[in-house]
């Protein structure tokens, strides 16, 4: 079996404090990861560390084959990430914003997939506006199509329903839905209803600490979710 | 999907910089007004004086007291685009070598100084030495002006990188900037005021002062060249 994540006791220390504490898991190719834990599990700490923008104070792992710490660059080219910052500049339009971003990705022949993907996240007729207009649904959105542009392997998705009404979230999904096809997602979420509906494995984080790491089908969600409970420490739902 | 070429990531990054400053120009404004205000400080503080002041020996020093300053305010503003939504994040994730990102945040702060430059110096010659005679070799001031702009958005591009995330980040990037700048400063300031003031030895001053500039400029802006992966992945 092929994975597109192997993390081998992956650790993070800020100071004195631990953040992530041995993490290990394997997640085979195409899967989806939902992550929970409650604030401060070290859930956004463990995509950073995985999404290379932050360094593992231990441990290694290895993301579609390469290296972390060692092929970093490489594991960028294969990776988008969609978080609750939509990462666009305001003042540049929704082209522009996805222009710039194909261009540092080497994307062959940008304008094209641009156009591609404005149509997929139906921001075409907006697509010369200030992203400094935009709701935040459609910033979403934009930020999708800004995490695809490079057509990768591995996304993350950090919270990405944080802020977004219900019309939103209904077109989020289809987009997420969409994508999925060939590729591996792996999601940090406070929703435990969402999350669990999204996944093909589910991984529990408390304090730094993998508590649960399984199987979506091996798991029956009432279970999980009083696991959760009691592990995590919170009346989650 | 092809292997972006340095030079265009290089490209794609100045250019977004100089579009998005040209759009909403609030680096540029506030860096003018700043500089006209500062202008006019001079004037009132030097308007008491006597007419034995001689304004030609202290230019040099209030033209780059002018442009340090004003650069201080722009530097401040460099990041505030890539802070705000969690631009720099996006910018990272690209496979990007990070000094390509120091080397076009540098241009585009060198190329915005030299836009105020090119409208803060005439003012200054407008208002205080238009009653003087300065020397001959005047037009040579041009030189100092650009190397120590050079050596100032470069350092300044460093360290605005490593106070942005820092609290009281105005007051933190004054504190580092300026004690580093200070031999570049001095430099620049003894050339300005060597080809301003002329006389037998200002060719002299003006030359040795420049290869110091020159030597600092090397120097400091490979280091933060070789410096900012560290600096920007912290």
């Amino acid at each position: 079996m092929e994975y597109a994540i192997e993390a081998r006791k992956l650790s993070k220390s800020f100071g004195g404090r631990k953040a992530l504490s041995e993490v290990s898991f394997s997640l085979p190719e195409g899967a989806f990861l939902s992550v929970f834990g409650h604030n401060g599990a070290g859930k956004t700490t463990l995509l950073r560390i995985l999404a290379t923008l932050a360094r593992p104070t231990g441990g290694s792992a290895k993301i579609l084959g390469y290296d972390l710490k060692e092929e970093a660059e490489n594991i960028r080219s294969h990776i988008g990430l969609i978080s609750h910052a939509p990462m666009l500049y305001p003042d540049l339009t929704a082209e522009e914003n996805l222009l710039l971003y194909a261009n540092l990705y080497g994307v062959e022949n940008p304008e094209a997939r641009v156009k591609e993907l404005l149509k997929a996240v139906e921001l075409k007729t907006r697509r010369m506006d200030t992203v400094r207009g935009f709701s935040r649904g459609m910033k979403q959105r934009l930020s999708i199509a800004r995490a695809l542009i490079h057509n990768p392997e591995l996304v993350f998705l950090d919270e990405p329903y944080s802020g977004l009404d219900p019309h939103a979230v209904e077109i989020f999904d289809g987009l997420i839905q969409n994508a999925r096809e060939g590729r591996t997602f792996v999601m940090v979420s406070h929703d435990l209803a969402k999350g669990f509906a999204l996944c093909t494995h589910a991984l529990v984080l408390s304090r730094g600490n993998v508590v649960v790491f399984e199987e979506k089908d091996k798991l029956d969600f009432e279970a999980f979710q009083a696991t959760y409970s009691k592990t995590v420490g919170l009346g989650v739902l | 999907m092809a292997t972006p070429s340095t030079f265009r990531q290089y490209k794609t990054l100045l250019v977004k910089d100089v579009r998005q400053e040209f759009r909403t120009k609030e680096m540029l404004t506030s860096m003018g007004i700043y500089a006209l205000l500062v202008l006019i400080v001079y004037g009132a503080a030097l308007a008491q004086t006597s007419n034995q002041l001689d304004i030609l020996q202290m230019s040099g020093g209030l033209l780059w007291a002018l442009i340090v300053f004003t650069s201080l305010l722009g530097l401040n503003r460099s990041f505030f685009a890539e802070k705000e939504q969690g631009c720099i994040e996006g910018i990272l994730l690209a496979p990007l070598d990070r000094s390509v990102l120091f080397l076009a945040k540098a241009t585009s702060n060198l190329l915005f100084l030299i836009i105020i430059e090119v409208i803060a110096v005439p003012l200054f010659w407008f208002f205080f030495l238009t009653t003087t005679t300065p020397a001959e070799t005047f037009p040579l001031m041009v030189v100092p002006l650009i190397v120590g702009t050079i050596g100032v958005a470069g350092v300044g591009t460093l360290l605005s990188t490593i106070t942005m995330n820092t609290r009281g980040k105005d007051v933190m990037l004054a504190v580092l900037f300026i004690p580093l700048i200070f031999p570049l400063l001095y430099a620049c300031v003894s050339a300005t005021t060597a080809v301003l003031v002329g006389g037998d030895t200002a060719l002299n001053t003006f030359m040795l002062s420049l290869v110091l500039a020159a030597g600092y400029d090397i120097i400091m802006v490979l280091l933060s060249w070789v410096l900012y992966d560290f600096v920007i992945s912290a």
